[in-house]
């Protein structure tokens, strides 16, 4: 089972197609789980702590918008446990959101850079290009499972 | 907005266990099954997990272990055509939940908007095919030359 990284990271798609090929998908639910049901946090539903920018620090320099440090605290351990990653250029907003089009840059060069796999394909927008999309993201899980097999 | 403003929900001690998961299932455009035979069908597994009817499938809460069994066992009804994604708040959970707040839910619009994609990514499911993927390289040096060429000959 490889931990696989989606983005948009709260895709229905992706998460789904993920799983049945029997990997982790490290979805951004996951974690907004933690924030909301931790009875630590006691102002929800603004359940952003003052630590959660600082630990933002990590991936995002001091100089950047505390909007990027504070959505990284929660995408960055996504990006650091992933073995493997899919993303989705050009996709639409409500194919998933983060709400900010720089931590999407941020998240998404830090995705590039990390040295694994990686699947880039664009949103589709035909019923062609959605089979397509299937098949490449099936494809590359199957490749995922043939590397960790070796 | 402020009539949405929820400062203190009240979970059970079930919403607040680290161990608990969240998982909504959604059917397809194409789905052969509905709404209440998912539903159904989970309840007579007889795992010790919350259950909650939706217009677009279910919702299901528990422990990790017995939320994924009962999603095996409902996905074997319409393998391509049942979608399930993991959720970070609780079923009802106020600052969420419909029935609390004034209009849908946020969520709901990204599910109708991934939900017009279904249909065609369960028809893909079914009639998978074989591709290659092409690895994107960096350009070559004299391939980039021509390129900043052609650009300034446009300009010109």
């Amino acid at each position: 089972m490889v931990n696989v990284a989606i983005y948009p990271p709260n895709s229905l798609i992706l998460a789904d197609l993920i799983e049945r090929k029997g990997h982790n998908a490290l979805a951004l639910q996951k974690e907004v789980r933690k924030k909301v049901t931790d009875p630590e946090i006691d102002s929800p539903p603004m359940n952003l702590t003052e630590e959660d920018p600082i630990k933002g620090l990590k991936y995002a320099a001091i100089e950047v918008p505390s909007g990027v440090r504070g959505r990284m605290s929660i995408i960055g351990p996504i990006i650091d446990e992933a073995d493997a990653a899919i993303l989705v250029d050009d996709a639409p907003f409500g194919f998933g959101c983060v709400g900010c089009a720089r931590t999407n840059e941020l998240a998404t060069f830090l995705l590039r850079t990390k040295g694994m796999p990686v699947l880039e394909i664009n949103y589709p927008t035909s019923r062609d290009e959605t089979f397509d999309m299937v098949n490449k993201i099936n494809e590359f899980l199957d490749s995922l499972e043939e590397k960790e097999d070796n | 907005m402020l009539k949405n403003f929820c400062k203190n929900p009240k979970l059970g001690s079930e919403d607040t266990d680290p161990e608990t998961a969240t998982r909504m299932i959604i059917l397809g455009p194409k789905a052969n099954v509905s709404e209440t035979e998912i539903v159904h069908h989970m309840h007579l597994l007889e795992l010790p997990i919350t259950i909650k009817h939706t217009c677009y499938g279910a919702m299901v809460s528990g422990k990790e272990k017995d939320v994924l069994e009962a999603i095996k066992e409902v996905r074997k009804l319409d393998p391509n055509n049942i979608f399930t994604k993991d959720r970070g708040f609780p079923p009802g959970d106020p600052r969420r939940c419909r029935g609390h707040r004034l209009g849908p839910r946020e969520g709901y619009h990204q599910m109708e908007s991934e939900f017009k994609l279904l249909g065609d990514v369960s028809d893909a499911l079914s009639n998978p095919t074989k591709v290659s993927i092409e690895k994107n390289k960096p350009i070559c040096y004299d391939d980039f030359k021509d390129v900043l060429k052609e650009c300034s000959k446009d300009k010109k």
